[in-house]
């Protein structure tokens, strides 16, 4: 059974805002667009950056180390030099928070 | 002629040959794809090469752009060890030293550059002496360092400065000397040479600037250098960090146009409509600018080869980014956006030369021309688009960290000529 994790409230964020988490040990960028969240682990898949300091823009967030694009609702790399996808995890919102699974 | 008999034919096996080939495949191109390369290695991306690949701690693999699984899969016929030695522009043939040749439909040069060097080196023990450019050069001065005592690097750049950082971290004292009175000096404005100079004294690397070097022997167990000032140095290594030269022999060969560099349009397009180049050895002209310019940066090598390959399709796009470079040093990351060299005046949000925080650089007339950020890429994203857009924040409000780049108070930014 999945299991979730408690992760921000629900107004800890913005739209095209991201923020940085430890989720059980495991670094997280938790994103919203449009209302609705998203999660992805907070490494480039590219090199050692947190994806939590990147630009959001388009649905897309820029690695803050060399601007490769990662899709932010599928973790898909979307620019070079980014061509590995970054792994996305399972969000959902109960009441006033944002919960992430991890497993999957 | 079907597109499936269409040959192109990439020169070069750096980062922008890569891109080339990665790109038209990924756009579609079906055709023959002929990369030749004069490294043996397959393409790679040379930063790590005085950073984490001379430390030891990274390896080829990471490196590596286009690896032989990934060639064969994508079609990418790849002559490595070879050098181009001739084209013919009206036959359309390339031959190499080997003497192999290959007709082409378009063709790409993306020979990147060459380590400058010194008249009367070869005198040295080249064991002793070492330029900083290729991957068996770095493998060549990581051995050297694991060895060494004492390096001197002469030439205060980029290269210079990250090879100082990371010997400092093998452990290895350093020196280094500059016959600039500061370092970057090209480059950058004096605030960030002279945080840079701070910079690498506090981690014990001792310079010497505005000194030029009058000679350099050998001695019995390593190399000496007497300065311009009477002084002398005497190293067991020597890296010489004096800038390269782009490598434009065969394009001038060719008879392509060339000023500092092989000349091409927003596309990439040489003088020869059939044939494009990309990377450092190509000259562009730069809409932020308003002048061509030549980059010698890692993200120009890749988004101009890119565009370049796209133009080669038939597509309309141009490059057109703002100049854009990062430097790694003592776990420090700095990155430089346009043109901060030409500001006179900084402004600093937060604290760069502390570690953190954003020099907005501007000119004579108020304008922004560029900015270099240390540990605060995020700025400096944010402030890029701003001047894409074609505006600036006020350099009041600059220093105001309160309030994210986003939300500072901005004006048009546009030079007068
Ligand atoms: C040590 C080092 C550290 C760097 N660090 C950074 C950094 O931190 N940030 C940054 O932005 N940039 C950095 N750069 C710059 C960046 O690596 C270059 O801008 C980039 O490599 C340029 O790519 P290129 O493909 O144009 O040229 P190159 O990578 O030089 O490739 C050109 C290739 O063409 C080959 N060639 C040349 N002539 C011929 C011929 N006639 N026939 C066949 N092959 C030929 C050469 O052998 C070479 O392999 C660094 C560079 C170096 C050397
Ligand atoms: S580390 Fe993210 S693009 Fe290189």
């Amino acid at each position: 059974m999945t299991e979730w994790h408690d992760a921000a409230a629900t107004d800890a964020l913005s739209d095209d805002e991201v923020m940085g988490l430890s989720i059980a040990g495991v670094p997280v960028a938790l994103f919203r667009q449009e209302g609705a969240f998203f999660a992805l682990h907070d490494l480039c898949s590219h090199g050692a950056a947190r994806l939590s300091d990147g630009f959001v823009e388009n649905g897309c967030v820029e690695c803050p180390l060399h601007q490769g694009l990662v899709d932010i609702r599928s973790g898909a790399p979307c620019s070079a030099p980014i061509t590995e996808p970054v792994r996305s995890y399972p969000v959902r919102v109960v009441g006033d928070r944002v919960e992430i699974a991890l497993d999957r | 002629m079907p597109q499936g008999e269409t040959t192109y034919v990439v020169v070069g096996g750096g980062q922008a040959a890569a891109w080339i080939a990665r790109t038209l495949r990924a756009e579609g191109f079906a055709g023959r794809l002929v990369l030749i390369g004069e490294e043996p290695h397959w393409p790679y991306e040379r930063p790590a090469l005085s950073k984490e690949f001379l430390r030891g701690t990274g390896s080829v693999e990471a490196i590596t752009l286009l690896g032989a699984a990934q060639a064969g899969e994508a079609g990418v016929e790849c002559w490595l060890g070879q050098r181009v030695t001739a084209v013919d522009r009206e036959a359309r043939v390339v031959t190499t030293a080997d003497g192999r040749s290959v007709a082409y439909d378009t063709l790409f040069l993306a020979t990147g550059g060459r380590a400058r060097r010194l008249p009367g080196l070869d005198s040295l023990p080249a064991e002793r002496v070492h330029t900083l450019r290729t991957l068996t050069e770095s493998e060549r001065l990581r051995g050297a360092l694991a060895g060494a005592k004492h390096l001197l690097v002469l030439g205060g750049g980029w290269i210079g400065l990250e090879v100082a950082a990371t010997a400092r971290a093998l452990g290895v004292e350093v020196t280094v000397v500059e016959a600039a009175p500061r370092l970057c000096a090209r480059t950058m404005p004096p605030v960030v040479s002279d945080w840079l100079h701070a910079l690498h004294e506090s981690h014990g690397v001792r310079m010497v600037t505005g000194v030029g070097i009058a000679d350099i022997t050998g001695t019995a167990d390593g190399v000496a250098v007497a300065l311009a000032d009477g002084g002398r140095l005497e190293a067991d290594q020597l890296l010489l960090g004096i800038g390269i030269e782009p490598e434009v022999g065969l394009a001038a060969a060719m008879g392509l146009a060339l000023d500092d560099g092989i000349l091409v349009d927003a596309q990439g397009r040489t003088s020869d409509p059939r044939i494009f180049a990309a990377g450092d050895v190509a000259r562009h002209p730069s809409a932020f600018a308003r002048a061509s310019l030549r980059l010698e940066s890692w993200v120009n090598a890749q988004n101009q080869a890119i565009a370049a390959a796209r133009a080669a399709l038939g597509g309309t796009g141009v490059y057109a980014d703002i100049p854009w470079f990062w430097s790694d040093q003592y776990g420090v990351n700095v990155q430089m956006l346009g043109l901060p060299g030409l500001g006179t005046r900084a402004v600093a949000r937060g604290a760069p030369e502390a570690g953190s925080g954003c020099w907005l650089m501007l000119d004579g007339s108020g304008v922004v021309v560029g900015a270099v950020a240390v540990n605060a890429a995020r700025d400096l994203r944010v402030l890029r688009k701003m001047l894409e857009d074609g505006r600036a924040p006020l350099p009041d409000a600059w220093a105001d960290t309160a309030t994210p780049v986003q939300r500072l108070p901005s004006r048009p930014n546009v030079r007068a000529d």
